[in-house]
């Protein structure tokens, strides 16, 4: 684990703390908001000037946008939460791909993590399957029809299997 | 001086015709989606839309730009080419060569790759009215290769795995890719490269398979058989990318495919809108009797851009 967290430690994209993670789904929920508008309208509990230091910060790291609303900003985010997401996935991905001590190492362990993955998958997409051909069977669904299986007549089984 | 002025505001008029029809299609295509018609009414217009660009861009520069500078440019005009026209000319002529160069290395390693799968091929009788070949078990499942005589190249692991239901299900699947020339559209879209259209590309293709699926399919039995032979399939396809003029058996969403195959029902089907072709009749007649009836105040128009982009 210590190892995961190093590699992403140096990523591109910004780091979030809690508070700021909290923020920016806030705003992802309300589109826009003041820092007014989010002490008072959303369930945060924090003083007005941390509310408005972080979103500040938020904004230098160039997650936020905002434009000037009176005295204060209205603050909007620059990214969807997917887009963000995308971003720190590709991130980690890059780090793993461009190390240089030890590139083919974590590259091995995300193929092997993602062949391990498909094969559940397709494990279970064939439960799946099976569970609707016996759905099927109970139901009584008459078997495919003789004049389509006869467009093969089964003959290359018989002259390819070995 | 006449023909090169001529040559670089016709390469400019394309060029900025078609970045800005490509600018377009990019941010339009996902309306499509919104039409909920049948998959392969929807591949359909991805397709139109994807070549759009490319198609009204020729279009408007041989028949409005290239007859208005013939017909109203004084030849004995002794104008400069402008550095505007000479750099936009510049880059048509990079965009054309690097859509050349696309289309060439494609077809170039999908060769390569293609023959070294059908090493050790041999024919394969399965009653489907495409050749189909069994291949090494090392290459993939199951792909449709060439374009002007497309075969089915199955690998022995696919055969030995495959029933014969799944198999003949599978086939006809492909023989729906080669009824839309899925191949030769995918060659097309390498032509004209266009940033932003790439995503365009991809659900292209994930429509085209789902297409391709619906097309195969006629009966529950044959919407479990297809979702089978994609799981069983999906199992054995080579880490290796399949070039860019094949169309691969296990390609586009797996999940989303097999999920829909499992929805299947002929009441689905029937809901589905297949948007019929000559729809597209009435607004192309439309639009070439306008073009028609407003030629010669079109080419004076045109040409009025072309001196202004000139000078």
């Amino acid at each position: 684990m210590t190892t995961r967290f190093s590699i992403f430690a140096s990523s591109p994209t910004p780091q979030l703390g809690p508070f700021e993670q909290q923020l920016l789904r806030e705003l992802w929920s309300r589109g826009s908001a003041t820092v007014r508008e989010m002490v008072d309208g959303t369930g945060i509990r924090q003083a007005y000037t941390t509310v408005m230091t972080t979103m500040d910060r938020l904004y230098k790291k160039g997650l936020l946008d905002r434009i000037a609303e009176g005295r204060a900003f209205r603050y909007t985010p620059r990214l969807t939460s997917e887009e963000l997401q995308r971003g720190v996935a590709m991130d980690g991905i890059r780090q793993l791909l461009g190390s240089n001590d030890t590139s083919a190492l974590p590259l091995s362990y995300l193929v092997e993590a993602l062949s391990a993955h498909d094969a559940q998958l397709l494990d279970e997409l064939q439960i799946l399957i099976e569970r609707k051909r016996r759905e099927l069977k109970a139901n009584g669904t008459p078997e495919p029809a003789q004049e389509a299986r006869s467009e093969f007549r089964g003959e290359f089984r018989g002259k390819e299997r070995r | 001086m006449f023909a090169l002025r001529e040559i670089a505001v016709s390469l400019t008029f394309f060029v900025l015709s078609y970045c800005l029809f490509s600018a377009l299609a990019a941010v339009s295509w996902r309306s499509l989606r919104w039409l909920h018609a049948a998959e392969q009414s929807v591949a359909d217009l991805l397709f139109a839309l994807r070549v759009l660009p490319l198609v009204a861009s020729i279009l408007i520069t041989a028949a409005f730009v290239i007859p208005s500078f013939q017909i109203l440019e004084p030849r004995s005009a002794d104008e400069g080419m402008g550095t505007v026209t000479f750099t936009l000319g510049v880059v048509a002529l990079l965009l054309i060569a690097y859509g050349s160069y696309r289309v060439t290395a494609a077809q170039v390693r999908t060769s390569r790759i293609v023959a070294r799968w059908l090493e050790g091929a041999s024919s394969l009788e399965t009653g489907s009215p495409t050749a189909t070949l069994r291949s090494r078990k090392e290459t993939p499942p199951l792909t449709l290769i060439g374009m002007r005589a497309p075969r089915v190249l199955i690998s022995e692991s696919a055969v030995a795995v495959l029933g014969e239901d799944e198999l003949r299900i599978a086939l006809k699947h492909e023989l729906a890719h080669i009824r839309s020339c899925d191949n030769l559209k995918k060659l097309v879209f390498r032509f004209a490269p266009f940033p932003g259209l790439s995503k365009l590309d991809s659900a292209w293709s994930q429509a085209a398979e789902l297409a391709a699926d619906d097309a195969a399919v006629s009966s529950v039995n044959d919407a479990l058989d297809l979702a089978a032979a994609l799981v069983k399939l999906s199992r054995l396809v080579p880490v290796e990318a399949a070039p860019a003029c094949t169309v691969g058996f296990v390609t586009g969403s797996i999940r989303a495919r097999i999920a829909r195959l499992l929805a299947w029902d002929e009441g689905s089907q029937t809901r589905q809108r297949r948007i019929p072709k000559w729809l597209a009749i009435p607004p192309v007649t439309l639009l070439a009797l306008c073009a028609f009836v407003t030629y010669g105040p079109a080419l004076a128009v045109t040409h009025e851009l072309t001196e202004w982009l000139v000078r």
